[in-house]
């Protein structure tokens, strides 16, 4: 993990509502998540490091700059910490054009060059054109670049992303991830993202502060903390349970080859970026499924040969331990274990999905 | 309508528009902390600024009355510092019909900022604005509409002020006389014609006043 | 509608009423003493009570008051109502009922008069002769309303007849009556005020500052006359002339009222 550029420690509690503890909280450079389930506090937590909420008691520290001290009284407001902030809805002034929106924190320059920056800021984003139009006149995709144009068109020292891309559509969602990290490295600003999506946890942080209960449990680079949690509350929340690393063989026609030990997986390119050779493979247990027989032709790309190695019944549910040449691990109902009459060492057939094969990139 | 009629107004009216100038600001800061903020002895000063909606508009006149008057607290200063006088002046006018018309102005106004998502006021602090921008470019153009309808329904108010204004500013023609106690005259001397006239007016623009202001409300909701 | 017609009637009529009950409930408790009923101007209260305390006492007879506007009292009387004098504040009230036959012929006097003042609070010192008022440090001025108040209308008389009304003009503050002309200069909100000497000498919080001579002054008149269809006129007679007496004038003078001890009008 990079040097820590902000540090916090602080408890928040709502008036009758739940207690929100960030205790050793070091962000570093570099894309930080904060991940955990929906009312793990999150939101919270980066709230008050924005300074829009204010902790009961503890300090925030940025750098040499006090952001908020409880003993000694201290508290910077919203205005002087140079940060910039997008909301899950975006909160794009509704009486403003986009040029409005934009320009808005750069009251202080000279006309000219805000109308420039604001340009600047528009092109590289993709929102030529839109200079004139008001929020409601434009899709989510473009709100939400527009709400990041205006977050960092006045080069913030900090990022603050709350759920950036949890107010689109699905289909938007994944092709907008992609373009979103590419942005956020390209941008090269200390940012904090709050996500309860353990793929977009994994396609857009470096660094990840697991949240449980109001607590920040774990924090560490992202490939570490996925596949290491230290308790099982991480485990949980993580939910990966399959993470291996891969070495890529062949990009085609959109889809990927990745070697893992001896198995070859296919997976979708997405948004690797060229030239990636190792990966980290990460498969979700419900995303497997299991077959007996393999003379039946199927539509999922992945199918290896497995051998079933232990089986835990969780409730309703199993989970199957197997040996794909590579450990997998799949989740099955009762009745569905019981139909293909799994035993240990049985020999099965695991299908997998390409889109459900995660492969994210080591070269960072 | 004769030109004195006219005269009559021309003055309701200008003494209606200064007393705006006095409900303005001071309306419009209430108006705001009483939409965003809480402190002990809020329900205090609210029940205040509601007063003048319930009290007889003669008992306001009388408290103005006390205050202004050239041996009152307020009186007595402006006295002696400006050699200015309040009572029985044009200024009288202007004060009574702010005092009377100002819960009208803050409820409006109030309601039109409670209803600005402080989400939009949040963000603009991250942008590195303060408080008196986030209120004048963020704030106050969100809630233009009620903001709108408070004045008309101030002005209204103002334009029909009678209890207040005849305790505290007398009848003076020319001087202090304002369209509601022309009419109130005009009646007692018997002076039917002149009377309805002047009454005309008055539902004309009291009914075009409400009339804008229900649709700015309406529109905003 | 019956009840639209009823309430088309003045107040004169219901006032009427009240008025013949009272009598008849008086006239009934005291059959043998006379009782003479007397309508009288308003600012002639608490003189007239005064005046007849004495007069029960002395003669034996019952004095009974109405006391109101003088122009109420003429309407009351035109409607028939059972006064036996009528002591008004204005001649020209008199004047019309004497035109209507309604009073007896060529008894009604002029009484008493009244001097104007100039009022002003007890902490001004400026004031020492009607010319004061234009100085530029007075700056309010209370009057009657000229329109509908005599105390009022004799006072612009009087200014225009000094050649002052015009720069006294737009200092004015027109009252809707003569307490109300007190009442502001009491409060400090006005610098001077003018009033019937009778009248100041009510309130202990102004001071006289001019008292305008009755050479100057128009005519105030507080005329007196017999009603013709007097239900008691001996007594009535009686009473008049006891108006008349030293007792009664001194304690008109008492009260600051002129005595004008001029013969009968007519």
């Amino acid at each position: 993990m990079t040097d820590a550029i902000l540090t916090a420690n602080f408890r928040k509690q709502f008036p009758g509502g739940p207690e929100i503890v960030a205790e050793d909280l070091r962000i570093g450079g570099g894309i930080t998540v904060l991940f955990g389930a929906s009312g793990s506090g999150k939101t919270t937590v980066l709230r008050c490091l924005a300074g829009l909420e204010i902790p009961n008691a503890g300090e925030i520290k940025f750098g040499n700059e006090v952001w908020f001290q409880k003993i000694e009284n201290i508290l910077l407001p919203p205005q002087q910490r140079n940060i910039g902030f997008v909301p899950q809805d975006y909160a794009l002034f509704p009486h403003l054009t986009v040029a409005g929106n934009v320009g808005y924190g750069l009251n202080e320059l000279p006309a000219a060059e805000r109308v420039a920056r604001v340009a600047e800021s528009l092109r590289w984003l993709g929102l030529d054109g839109l200079e004139h139009r008001l929020p409601r006149e434009l899709s989510g995709g473009q709100q939400q670049r527009v709400a990041l144009a205006r977050a960092v068109v006045r080069r913030p020292k900090l990022l603050l992303l709350d759920e950036p891309l949890a107010a689109l559509d699905t289909p938007t969602r994944l092709r907008l991830r992609g373009e979103l990290r590419q942005l956020l490295r390209q941008l090269g600003i200390p940012t904090i993202l709050v996500t309860h999506d353990r793929f977009e946890a994994l396609a857009l942080g470096d660094d990840v502060v697991v949240l449980h209960d109001g607590h920040n449990v774990q924090q560490g680079a992202v490939p570490e903390v996925f596949s290491r949690p230290v308790n099982l509350a991480v485990a949980e929340i993580t939910a990966v349970e399959t993470i291996l690393s891969g070495h890529i063989l062949e990009t085609r026609d959109g889809l990927v080859t990745v070697a893992v030990g001896d198995a070859r997986l296919t997976a979708l390119a997405a948004d690797l970026p060229a030239g990636a050779c190792e990966v980290c493979v990460c498969i979700r247990a419900e995303d497997v499924i299991l077959m007996r027989a393999d003379t039946v032709q199927s539509s999922p790309r992945n199918r290896l040969a497995a051998t079933v190695r232990s089986l835990a019944r969780e409730g309703p549910l199993v989970r199957v331990s197997l040996d794909c040449g590579f450990p997998l691990t799949a989740l099955l109902t009762q009745s569905a274990c019981e139909e293909l009459r799994l035993h240990e060492g049985a020999s099965m057939v695991a299908l997998v999905k390409a889109p459900q094969v995660h492969l994210i990139p080591f070269a960072r | 309508m004769s030109g004195a009629e006219w005269q009559l107004v021309g003055f309701s009216l200008r003494m209606a528009l200064a007393s705006l100038l006095l409900i303005l600001p001071v309306g419009l800061a209430l108006a705001w902390w009483l939409a965003r903020k809480n402190w002990r002895g809020k329900a205090l000063v609210e029940t205040l600024i509601s007063l003048p909606l319930v009290l007889p508009p003669v008992v306001t006149g009388l408290v103005l009355l006390q205050l202004f008057g050239r041996r009152g607290p307020v009186g007595s200063w402006l006295h002696s510092t400006f050699n200015c006088d309040v009572v029985f002046t044009w200024r009288a006018v202007v004060i009574a019909l702010a005092a009377m018309s100002l819960p009208l102005f803050v409820r409006a106004a109030r309601t039109a900022f409670e209803e600005v998502d402080v989400k939009f006021e949040q963000l603009a602090r991250t942008l590195g604005a303060g408080e008196w921008r986030v209120f004048f470019t963020i704030t106050l153009p969100l809630a233009r509409r009620g903001v709108l309808a408070g004045t008309l329904l101030a002005f209204a108010r103002a334009l029909g002020e009678f209890g207040a204004t005849i305790m505290v500013a007398g009848n003076i023609p020319g001087r202090t006389t304002t369209l509601p106690v022309a009419i109130y005259q005009a009646v007692e001397n018997g002076e039917d014609a002149h009377a309805w006239t002047l009454a005309g007016v008055s539902a004309v623009i009291a009914f075009a006043a409400v009339f804008i202001s229900e649709k700015l409300l309406r529109r905003h909701k | 509608m019956k009840t639209t017609i009823l309430k088309k009637f003045p107040t004169g009529k219901s006032l009427l009423l009240a008025v013949r009950f009272g009598l008849v409930a008086l006239a009934t408790a005291n059959a043998n003493a006379a009782q003479v009923t007397v309508f009288a101007a308003a600012s002639l209260t608490d003189s007239l009570k005064q005046i007849a305390a004495d007069y029960e006492k002395s003669s034996g007879d019952k004095i009974v008051f109405n006391f109101a506007a003088s122009g109420t009292l003429a309407r009351q009387i035109e409607a028939g109502a059972p006064a036996d004098i009528f002591f008004a504040a204005d001649e020209t009230k008199v004047d019309a009922l004497e035109k209507e036959g309604l009073l007896v012929g060529g008894t009604w006097k002029s009484l008493l008069a009244n001097a104007l003042v100039i009022v002003a609070a007890p902490d001004v010192t400026t004031i020492h002769a009607p010319a004061d008022l234009t100085n530029a440090a007075i700056q309010h001025i209370a009057l009657g309303d000229v329109k509908s108040v005599p105390a009022g209308t004799y006072a612009k008389a009087y200014l225009e007849k000094l050649s002052l009304w015009p720069a006294v003009e737009r200092k004015v503050v027109p009252c809707e009556n003569v307490r109300a002309v007190l009442a502001a200069v009491e409060s400090g909100n006005v610098d001077a005020g003018i009033v019937y000497k009778t009248d100041a000498a009510i309130s202990k919080k102004v001071k006289v500052a001019f008292e305008v001579s009755a050479a100057d002054a128009p005519k105030i008149s507080y005329p007196l006359a017999l009603v013709k269809d007097s239900p008691q006129p001996e007594a009535a007679k009686k009473f008049i002339v006891y108006l008349d007496s030293d007792a009664a004038t001194a304690v008109f003078k008492q009260f600051g009222f002129i005595v004008l001890s001029s013969p009968p009008k007519k």
